[in-house]
């Protein structure tokens, strides 16, 4: 492919490249690392089998996310995905903060992943017997060299994402079907299954983790102004990529949970690589290593597409400063928007432990849920249907966003159980800057030019 | 009726660079105040386990060969035996907690989307005006 | 000094290279164009027709 340099007329927008295969790889390869490592801390709060009901109930939460974003996407297609949205739908305070949401939810995965993908090298180095081994270059160059990536282009950098995706996706596949679950030879369910060791408060407590089978998903709407025909891209590639998900994560529990004790699976740092340790196939064990290698990347590469994304949009409409509204003229990325969130991803790559980072991401994604549900309600009540073209509909409305709001309360609670000082921090956090936002930044915010859609006016206003 | 559209400032470069370097350290300081607090953390407890051997710490034959596979061994962990798989049996998570303390957590949450809905809402309004009366 | 250790340094080097790329780049890019056209990107099209820029349409896959 060729990104020409030419430019003709007087303004620069993001490059329309992508195709429903590109949506897919950067809803699915953001999240399919979420198999790789992160889900089972579930077991660990729960039990085995209360890691699977949560599995299922946050499989249920991320349906009603992909439906409700789906539908509001088809019809607000911009860069800054759920931003844009709020802007349009709920208010400016509003989409200050999801846009913030979604930085942060961002910039923290692609930090724990970055930590990851350094252990893994780290141990293997140490496996193969050299001592004083480092993790820190690595999740270094892991994050310059996707800085870098991202920078040069939006189209190379989703095409490696949907590569290396799909050989991760297929590694799970590969896994499932050599350990024969219809012989019984490996699979030890009866054996090792312990019923739930917490009661039915672990199931609680699990969907904290449940989450992270899902988490990242709904970034599929950053690609808004980047994929040729977002109308109809965006829902196919955010609906394949959760059926895609559910079919992973049920596969990756029953892999793992037949084969290791829940004590060990609870506390793992890479789960399908031990699954692939137990089967004794040296194989398999090179594919679940490079499965876990691919989908650290493709997460981290994803994330900073997404973040660039939604910082980009925030300085366009000066919600931030402006200077991050840039488009390199060259590669038509967000360049700046790529560049400032380096080392912010590298602080914290740094410095801060994983369950830590992991946890500042899922909270800043609860947010944005819990945020998802009221607006697909005020959406349908400001436009209803007929007033604008949807590019797709989603049904039973308003049932899954009354389901969202219900699943986001009780991961609410399952957060805090463990995990209380962190929400509250995090929440001090949001409402520092949005003070910071309306007392202070507004100012510099042209108020009519914020609604682009061309749209009727709402109903009540 | 239609009023004249709001002209917002321009910032200056160092007002857009201290901008940029105030949300910046608030993100640092959210992350890592709770850390240097030592705030962190879930709360843990760890079982006591008297006997730990294999059957004593409840694990069955199954269980035992694929801990073993997996490089683990039973006693206590001490030196001689730094592979024990004790300690990762008995971590516990404690989910007691003060109801006061999630009263007051339920409220910060929804205070909080209280209050950027209210003041969205009115922000959206006036984006709303000039949108369709200028027109 | 083992290979390890060569790996690691590798890996710094590399990082450093994207980095300073990235850097020079962007110092680059915003010298040689005017504020005003880096930051003209509008919100808003939705269609693939109405996007401006023409020049862009159908080049590329």
């Amino acid at each position: 492919m060729s990104q020409s340099t030419a430019i003709h007329g007087e303004k620069i927008s993001l490059l329309r490249v992508l195709g429903p295969g590109h949506v897919w790889a950067l809803g699915v390869g953001i999240v399919l690392v979420g198999e790789y490592m992160g889900w089972n801390f579930a077991v660990g709060k729960g039990g085995a089998i209360a890691a699977l009901i949560a599995c299922w109930f946050a499989g249920l939460l991320y349906t009603c996310v992909a439906m409700i974003d789906s539908e509001v996407t088809s019809t607000v297609a911009a860069a800054g995905g759920q931003y844009a949205q709020a802007k349009h739908i709920v208010g400016p305070l509003m989409a200050f903060n999801v846009g913030l949401f979604l930085v942060f939810a961002y910039t923290m995965l692609e930090a724990g992943n970055a930590i990851t993908l350094g252990y893994l090298v780290q141990t293997v180095g140490s496996m193969s017997g050299f001592a004083d081994t480092h993790d820190k270059p690595f999740i270094v160059l892991t994050i310059m060299f996707l800085a870098w990536l991202n920078y040069r282009g939006v189209y190379a950098t989703l095409t490696f994402n949907l590569v290396i995706t799909a050989i991760a996706f297929v590694a799970i596949l590969v896994l499932f079907f050599a350990v024969q679950p219809w012989t019984g030879e490996y699979m030890k369910h009866r054996e090792l299954l312990t019923g739930l060791p917490y009661g039915w408060l672990g199931v609680l407590a699990a969907l904290h983790f449940g989450m992270w089978f899902y988490l990242g998903i709904e970034g599929t709407t950053q690609a808004a102004e980047e994929v040729r025909s977002p109308a109809r891209a965006l829902p196919l590639g955010t609906m394949t990529g959760i059926i895609t998900l559910l079919i992973a994560a049920t596969l990756t529990w029953y892999v793992c949970a037949g084969l290791m004790p829940w004590e060990y699976l609870g506390q793992a740092v890479t789960p399908l690589f031990d699954a692939a340790r137990l089967t004794d196939s040296t194989v398999l064990m090179v594919l679940l290593f490079i499965g876990t290698i691919f989908s650290t990347l493709a997460s981290a590469n994803g994330c900073i597409n997404d973040a660039s994304r939604a910082w980009f949009s925030m300085g366009r409409d000066r919600y931030l400063p402006q200077v991050f509204g840039a488009v390199h003229p060259k590669y038509r990325t967000p360049y700046r928007s790529i560049v400032f969130l380096v080392p912010v991803a590298l602080v914290f790559a740094y410095f801060a432990p994983l369950d830590q980072v992991i946890t500042f991401s899922i909270l800043s994604g609860l947010l944005e849920y819990t945020f998802m549900a009221i607006n697909v309600m005020m959406f349908r009540q400001k436009w209803p249907l007929g007033t604008i073209k949807r590019g797709y509909v989603h049904p039973f409305h308003p049932l899954p966003a009354i389901v969202l709001l219900v699943l986001c309360s009780a991961t609410y609670f399952a957060v805090f159980l463990g995990y209380g000082t962190q929400l509250v921090a995090m929440m001090v956090f949001y409402i520092v800057a949005s003070l910071w936002f309306a007392l202070h930044r507004y100012k510099f915010v042209r108020r009519g030019a914020q609604f682009t859609m061309p749209w009727p006016k709402p109903v009540g206003y | 009726m239609a009023k004249a559209p709001y002209q917002p400032p321009v910032q200056s470069k160092l007002g857009q660079t201290f901008d940029t370097l105030f949300l910046l350290v608030l993100v640092m300081a959210s992350l890592f105040v709770p850390l240097y607090l030592g705030l962190a953390g879930g709360g843990k407890t760890t079982l006591e386990l008297k006997d730990q051997t294999w059957a004593g710490m409840g694990q069955n034959a199954t269980m035992q060969a694929q801990w073993e596979k997996l490089g683990y061994t039973q006693g206590a962990k001490t030196d001689a035996n730094p592979t024990s798989a004790a300690d990762l049996i008995s971590a516990r998570f404690d989910y007691t907690f003060e109801p006061l303390e999630l009263v007051l957590t339920a409220l910060v949450v929804i205070g909080y989307f209280f209050i950027v809905f209210h003041w969205s809402k009115k922000e959206y309004r006036e984006v709303i005006d000039e949108r369709f009366n200028n027109k | 000094m083992n290979h390890f250790q060569l790996l690691e340094y590798a890996a710094w080097g590399l990082s450093a290279l994207f980095g300073l790329w990235m850097l020079i780049d962007l110092i680059r890019t915003d010298r040689t164009y005017s504020e005003e056209l880096l930051t003209s990107s509008q919100e808003g099209e939705i269609e693939d027709a109405l996007v401006i820029d023409p020049t862009h349409q159908g080049g590329h896959r």
